[in-house]
């Protein structure tokens, strides 16, 4: 008789763990809370994906049609987890969806709830919202994808854009001591994107730290050498308006020049990761332990990152932490991997 | 006091470490003086930023760098540039607060009667001496164009016919120009008491001696009353 495995979430990692899953013959029952698989990633139209800047469409596109192409995946759409018990070394799972209510029992769970794209706008400082030109790197992402590249205001193509990094990210006001691992990465990339499309832009970065760890470096090397993109260290203080329909960015370049009001014809925030409400509301209902930074905590951040503390749960992607899609996706394959072990050792 | 060939006086390093270790005790220091990454939020929303050369980034690096020499650069004029409006305070990722440490620094200036906050708060005397032979911070008759420059160039036409613009505020006043209101006797008393317990008194005495004398005649005065 073949495994019964509850995967919760449909990103990245959630995908790939069905998917394997499925290709080693085990019913994966997949519980997503949007009308669609695909995840943050699909939701927010991610168009191109650094390091390499492969189409986004190869990834996800291709996880969602190996999930809906492989016959013992059961996709519940727009459904959560709305009762979970422990039975003995199994689990009872009852999952509602628009279908009404349905109660499984399963061998183990995979969760894979993701996370949520920081709201600038709780940082008042950036004036997000206030101005039409104050964007950030999921709306540019989308932008872009759209080929969409002017600026928000009034069509025209920007002359200057600034991109301000950790934002929502490494603060304690906003209650996010971490670092949120790619946006350096992201803003880095969108930066080249945006210098291919208007060469005679002139593009700033503002960075506290730059961290394009491994081998993301090389596309922050290209950006300065072959892109002419300005590095300046020094965080945004504030954002007001300026003359000429322009936001002007108030900080101080702590390395060169001090003091500097500079006016921009769009900023771009590049706002970080967070556990979102999912994380504390599944971890309540699962019974599994949440971090003090608001996502799930693993059994051992090292030996068994995609452990929960409850034995024959496991977790995969963004939920224990802000990561790269890549990441995600072998995280997944990890917990798959763990999960189908407990089920078959459970039989 | 030692004087180098300038004729500088030289201010010896167990001075200055004496002074960065009162600092360091200071029972704020902890909460003030964290984790630091050179972001220059801080300096980029400090108002004085933009007016002189002063940043609460190289004030808040300073007190880490644990360095006396450094910190007594300081001390003479760097400290009074803040106006202690604690945006640094406010929108620093760690919670620094180059404000903070600055009132610390500040108030160990005052302590000792440096020569710098005896400078600072000459203008102040005034003040003091108002607030303590009648209980008021300001009254009308302070306000006169050589003591307050930073109010703008209508200052002079402000200070001019001071009891008939007293007569017209729409509501009961003292109708007197050199008090705000009555303070009771009980309250100045309780005043001095405050004063003295936080060491008000102290201060005015290390800062200006002669105002000092003052305004003890003016306290035996009240509290013998």
């Amino acid at each position: 008789m073949a495994e019964n495995i509850l995967v919760v979430g449909g990103g990245p990692a959630g995908l790939n763990a069905a998917v394997m899953l499925s290709e080693l013959g085990v019913n994966v029952t997949l519980v997503e809370r949007d009308s669609f698989i695909g995840g943050n990633p699909k939701k927010f139209k991610y168009k191109f994906l650094f390091p390499d800047m492969q189409p986004a469409d190869n990834v996800i596109g291709e996880l969602i049609k190996k999930t809906e192409s492989g016959g013992n995946i059961k996709v519940y759409y727009s459904s959560e987890v709305s009762d979970f018990k422990e039975n003995g070394k199994k689990f009872d799972a009852t999952i509602k969806s628009a279908g009404g209510s349905e109660t499984k029992t399963f061998d183990s769970v995979i969760v894979a709830t993701g996370f949520e794209h920081f709201d600038p706008a709780r940082d008042a400082k950036y004036s997000y919202q206030l101005f039409d030109d104050v964007i950030d790197i999921k709306d540019l992402e989308r932008m872009m994808g759209e080929n969409n590249f002017v600026r928000p205001s009034n069509g025209q193509p920007p002359k200057n854009v600034a991109f301000i990094l950790c934002v929502g990210s490494r603060d304690r006001h906003i209650g996010n001591q971490y670092c949120s691992r790619v946006c350096c990465t992201i803003s880095v990339k969108q930066a080249i994107e945006l210098k291919e499309h208007f060469p005679d832009c002139e593009v700033y970065i503002f960075y506290m730290d730059i961290r394009t760890y491994g081998f993301f470096e090389d596309l922050y090397w290209q950006a300065m050498e072959e892109h002419d993109v300005q590095i300046v260290k020094g965080r945004i203080a504030e954002i007001t308006s300026g003359p000429n329909n322009t936001v002007v960015c108030k900080g101080e370049d702590t390395l060169l020049r001090g003091p500097f009001e500079i006016p921009f014809d769009m900023v771009v925030l590049a706002s970080g990761m967070e556990g979102g409400p999912q994380s504390p509301e599944i971890s309540s209902k699962l019974g599994i332990e949440l971090d003090e930074h608001g996502f799930l905590k693993p059994e051992n951040i090292t030996l068994s990152p995609f452990k929960s503390n409850k034995a024959g749960i496991f977790l995969a992607g963004a939920c224990t932490g802000p990561k790269a899609i890549s990441d995600s996706i072998t995280e997944g394959a990890a917990a798959a991997m763990n999960a189908y072990t407990y089920a078959v050792k459970n039989r | 006091m030692e004087y180098d060939e300038n004729g500088v006086s030289i201010v010896p390093s167990g001075f200055k470490r004496e002074i960065f270790e009162e600092a360091r005790k200071d029972f704020r220091y902890e909460e003030y003086v964290r984790g630091c990454l050179n972001c220059g939020v801080c300096t980029g929303g400090c108002p004085p930023h933009r007016f002189f050369d002063f940043s609460p980034r190289i004030v808040l690096q300073n007190m880490k760098s644990k360095d006396p020499e450094l910190i007594w650069t300081m001390m003479d004029e760097y400290i009074w540039a803040c106006f202690q409006c604690f945006t640094c305070a406010m929108i620093c990722p760690f919670l620094n607060s180059p404000g903070g440490i600055i009132a610390v620094l500040r108030e160990i200036a005052v302590r000792r009667g440096f020569e710098s906050a005896k400078k600072v708060l000459k203008p102040y005397s005034r003040v003091l001496l108002k607030l303590t032979a009648y209980g008021n911070q300001l009254s009308p008759d302070m306000i006169q164009p050589d003591f307050f420059p930073d109010w703008g160039p209508h200052i002079g036409y402000a200070a001019t016919d001071l009891a008939a613009k007293r007569k017209a505020i729409p509501m009961p006043t003292l109708q007197v120009t050199n008090l705000s209101w009555d303070v009771a006797p009980e309250a100045m008393k309780e005043l001095y008491d405050i004063f003295d317990e936080a060491g008000v008194f102290k201060i005015i005495e290390a800062v200006d001696p002669s105002l000092y004398e003052i305004i003890q005649d003016i306290v035996d005065d009240v509290r013998s009353s």
